[in-house]
Order: C-alpha cells, then sequence, then structure tokens
C-alpha cells in the first residue's frame, strides 16, 4: 500500500513521475557543469567565460 | 454545533479538507483553528527565517497568533491546540475567474514556495490554486497551514495536483487556445492528465513538458493506477534527495514562466478606441461617474463590464477597493498586465460574465462561494453594459434591476437607448418583437419602481442616459 504523505491524493505515477524528471532535471545541471569543466581544459571559453568560477 | 458557538463563528465551508487546519470567521475578522500537529508546525515555521521572508516580500498573507480568543466548540476532529489571525483579503476570487496571466503569476508563486520551502527544510502540503488570493494584481499565499517540515527521501506530494490545476489549464490555454476557466468552473479537481493528454494535438508533443508531465505523466498513473507497491519506500531506497525536487520545480518554473497566451483578438480588445462617442463626450461621462463615486465615498465598488478598466481607475482614486469584472478575458488580461506593472492594489481585475456569474460549487455547493455572496457593493457601475445584458443576454430589463437592487448598494448605470450606434447594431440582429422592454419609458419607469434617482446626464445627443441612483 501506498503510504498517505500528504491529505492529498500524490498520485503514485505522479511520485514515480518525479524520480525521473527530477533525475532528468539533476542529471541536466549535472552535465553542464562537466561540460564548461571539458572546456576549460581545451581553453575553449569565451573571454567572458574566463572569470567564472565552475 | 449549538446556537451560542454559531453565532460566535462561522465555519468556512471550503477549508475541510486539511485534518489539522480549519478557517472561521467572525466579527469581520478570520481566523484559523489548528490541531495540536498543525500548532507545532506553525510554531517552527513562524520562527524560521523563510516564514519572516515572505512575510516581508508580501507573499504570504499576514498572520499572528490570537491570544484569548473563544471560538466555540473545536471544528477539529480533535482538540484545537492554537488559534491564528490573518489580514483579510479585500475580495475572495477563484481560479476561474482569473486571466492567464493571473493564474501564470500564482503558479509561478506556489512553485517559488516550494522551492524555497524545499531549500529550508520546509514543504507544502497541497498544490491548490485556492491557496492563492489577488490584492489587487498582487497574488499572495493564504494557506499558512500548508507549510509543514520536510521529510527527507519524500517526493512533492503536490505535483500532481500542480498539474491539474495550473499547468494544464496554461498549456492548454496557450497552445490550443482553450480557455481554461470553463474547465476549472466545472471541476474542483481541475483537468486529469488523461484529458490533457486527450487535448493536445500530435504537434504538442513536441513543446516543453508535454512528454514528461503530460504524455509520461499520463501512461505511469495509469500503470500504477491498480498498484499496492510501497511506492515512497521505493523511491526512499532508491536515494530520492530533495534535490529532485529542487530541480524538478525550477524546470517547471522555466517551464510555466515561457506559457504566453494565443494572440486572438476578442471581442472587446479594441473596445476603447472603437465607442461611438465624442471626445467631449467621453470627457463628461468620466466626470460624471468619478462625481458620482465621490458622492458615494462608497467602500467597494463593482465595475460591471469594466472594458479597459477606465472608470475602475476613477473610482479607485476615492473608494477603497475596485472589482474590475468583465466577460473578456483578452482585455481584462490587458488590465491586468497595466496593474501588474504599476504594482496597483486597489483594482482587483476579474473574468466575470455577469448574466453567468460563479455559482456555488464543490461540496454541498459551498465549497466555493457564489460571487455576491462574497462581499456586496456599496456601489456598482453598470456603463455600457444594459444594452449587452438585455439583447444579447436576453435578460429582462426588470429582472437586471431586481438583480441591482438586491446587491443593496447605490448604482450608476447607463441606457443606451435602441438609436444608438452600438445598440442598434445588437437589435438588428433580432426580431423587431423581440425585446419590447428595452425602451428608454420602461427602463426609467423601473429604475424609480427600485431606486431613488439622485442625478443624470444626457450625452451623444440623446441617444445615451446615464443614471446614479439609491436603492429605495
Amino acid at each position: 500500500m501506498l503510504t498517505i504523505l500528504s491529505y492529498i491524493d500524490p498520485g503514485t505515477g505522479s511520485l514515480v513521475l518525479q524520480m525521473i524528471a527530477g533525475g532528468v532535471a539533476a542529471a541536466a545541471v549535472t552535465a553542464k557543469l562537466y561540460w564548461r569543466r571539458v572546456r576549460r581544459v581545451f581553453r575553449l571559453n569565451r573571454p567572458e567565460d574566463e572569470g567564472t568560477p565552475s | 454545533m449549538d446556537e451560542q458557538t454559531r453565532a460566535a463563528a462561522d465555519l468556512e465551508p471550503g477549508s475541510f479538507r486539511d485534518p489539522d487546519s480549519r478557517v472561521l470567521r467572525s466579527e469581520g475578522r478570520i481566523f484559523r483553528v489548528l490541531s495540536e500537529r498543525g500548532f507545532a508546525d506553525w510554531r517552527a515555521f513562524a520562527a524560521s527565517a523563510l516564514f519572516a521572508e515572505l512575510i516581508d516580500e508580501g507573499k504570504l498573507i499576514g498572520t499572528r497568533e490570537a491570544d484569548g480568543v473563544e471560538l466555540g466548540a473545536s471544528p477539529l476532529h480533535g482538540p484545537v491546540a492554537g488559534v491564528l489571525e490573518h489580514d483579510l483579503v479585500p475580495f475572495v476570487s477563484y481560479p476561474y475567474e482569473w486571466t492567464f496571466g493571473m493564474l501564470r503569476a500564482a503558479a509561478l508563486l506556489q512553485l517559488e514556495l516550494v522551492r524555497r520551502s524545499v531549500e529550508a527544510g520546509w514543504m507544502l502540503k497541497d498544490s491548490s490554486p485556492y491557496n492563492v488570493q489577488f490584492v489587487g494584481a498582487r497574488p499572495v499565499f493564504v494557506d499558512v497551514g500548508s507549510f509543514e517540515p520536510l521529510r527527507e527521501g519524500e517526493p512533492w506530494a503536490g505535483y500532481r495536483q500542480f498539474c491539474m490545476l495550473f499547468l494544464y489549464p496554461l498549456m492548454l490555454q496557450a497552445w490550443r487556445d482553450v480557455p481554461f476557466q470553463p474547465r476549472l468552473r466545472g471541476a474542483i479537481e481541475g483537468i486529469s492528465p488523461a484529458e490533457a493528454r486527450n487535448f493536445l494535438s500530435a504537434r504538442d508533443l513536441f513543446r516543453r513538458g508535454v512528454l514528461t508531465d503530460v504524455v509520461l505523466h499520463n501512461r505511469l498513473e495509469r500503470r500504477y493506477a491498480s498498484s499496492t507497491r510501497d511506492v515512497k519506500g521505493e523511491l526512499k531506497r532508491a536515494g530520492f534527495r530533495k534535490e529532485l525536487i529542487v530541480a524538478n520545480v525550477g524546470r517547471l518554473e522555466r517551464l510555466v514562466s515561457r506559457l504566453r497566451p494565443p494572440r486572438s483578438d476578442s471581442t472587446w480588445s479594441d473596445y476603447g478606441l472603437t465607442t461611438t462617442y465624442s471626445d467631449d463626450d467621453a470627457a463628461r461621462k468620466r466626470r460624471f461617474v468619478a462625481d458620482a463615486v465621490r458622492a458615494e465615498a462608497p467602500r467597494l465598488v463593482w465595475d460591471v463590464g469594466a472594458n479597459e478598466g477606465q472608470h475602475s481607475r476613477d473610482a479607485a482614486e476615492t473608494a477603497e477597493y475596485v472589482v474590475a469584472m468583465d466577460a473578456d478575458a483578452v482585455v481584462v488580461d490587458r488590465l491586468y498586465g497595466e496593474l501588474t506593472g504599476e504594482r496597483a492594489e486597489k483594482i482587483l481585475p476579474l473574468v466575470v460574465n455577469v448574466v453567468d456569474p460563479s455559482p456555488g460549487l464543490g461540496w454541498r455547493g459551498l465549497e466555493r462561494q457564489p460571487l455576491h455572496e462574497r462581499g456586496r457593493p456599496d456601489l456598482t457601475l453598470c456603463l455600457a453594459l444594459l444594452h449587452h445584458v438585455s439583447i444579447s443576454g436576453n435578460v429582462p430589463v426588470a429582472s437586471f434591476l431586481d438583480w441591482l437592487r438586491d446587491l443593496g448598494g447605490a448604482i450608476v448605470i447607463e441606457f443606451p437607448t435602441p438609436e444608438d450606434p452600438m445598440a442598434a447594431r445588437l437589435l438588428a440582429r433580432k426580431r423587431s418583437h423581440d425585446h419590447p422592454d428595452y425602451r428608454r419609458d420602461w427602463f426609467e419607469r423601473c429604475l424609480e419602481d427600485r431606486f431613488e434617482v439622485l442625478d443624470s446626464i444626457e450625452l451623444g445627443a440623446g441617444t445615451r442616459f446615464i443614471y446614479r441612483a439609491r436603492p429605495r
């Protein structure tokens, strides 16, 4: 049985979706972070990005 | 409840869903009674930095503990542990009376509150737009009882409700030009994922959020519909962290803020420019209305058929609060946009069709109040309105005046004669005998039966008359 989190029905499918959607969004943030590091390694950053810590 | 308690406080019939919190009205003040759990949550929340910030930013309704208030028998299942008092909202409104811009602003407020709450270790129990009210053009969150401590590892319980009552209505309006107001008025729970999926076309599948929040959401809902698995436990074990909620909410914030209403020309969107008034007449009309508002010194004004809101703005110079209603959502949304820019808090723009006003809705028809039960106007403006109500809406002139008389306040009402070009245009579509009561002499007789006429003005070379009158 789904334990009730709240007085409204959160919807079992809706909970599973959050794992997927939240995971994708979180992965995107992580990927962006690493992408900047990769660019820095290859010195591809534009001059205005140089001072920005990643 | 015995008679004594009933006299002391009226339970707000729409607040029964949360077992830890109920709202009561007493002598024009608004209180919230809390269970032991609800009160403990409140004490902790009230001491948090988040609470102070949200109050300071005007995003949360002003709330304080009400000591020594006796409200009679407990309306909760258990004992009342504490009582709060809230600041009053000048006029309560519901999502099915809001424009696209208003529902979007409320959605962004809801998302911001979830994100900031989660980051600070709090959570909101639900995601209902009925927890948001507008003070003029400013959205304010009113359900202080919705905040509770975040339980690590648990997902956002209000996500589904957010989709059904905020996201899908906005998507349908933005992409399919399907007005959300009739759907939200028709179903207090909103639009289900399956319904939203059916409304969208193949082309919409490529739009931001559709695959995730509609298609996949609908699939998962169907798949897990009869499941008895402990999904909450599974998610926790799989490592569901609050960062996932923040990421998900951030994604929804970007999605919602990019939704725009469709660019459609409404019937009235250029009405202000195409009226048949000469400049001189328009100025005289404006002066007459402004003088009438000053003479009546009203607290609450209803501007019915407010159009672009010129008279509402004039009325707001004197009155405490003005509700500017019009049936045309495009025109009202434009007014809302202007008021937002001006940070105006004295004019509440609402989408209301006066011949089909909001009824009582929800459980026993009491959860959401009819329009006229949320505060009677001291003055009602009906300018360039009667010909629409009578000729297009088929409401008898006498019946419309009965309604105005029942509202109880003074009125400023305009009568465009059948010779007036705008009235003539509407009459031209009807048979000659369809509106025997649309005559100036009959209108004046009906008016004087119910009201005492204090002042009047003739415009448009005798084709339009405006009256200021008080109920007899």
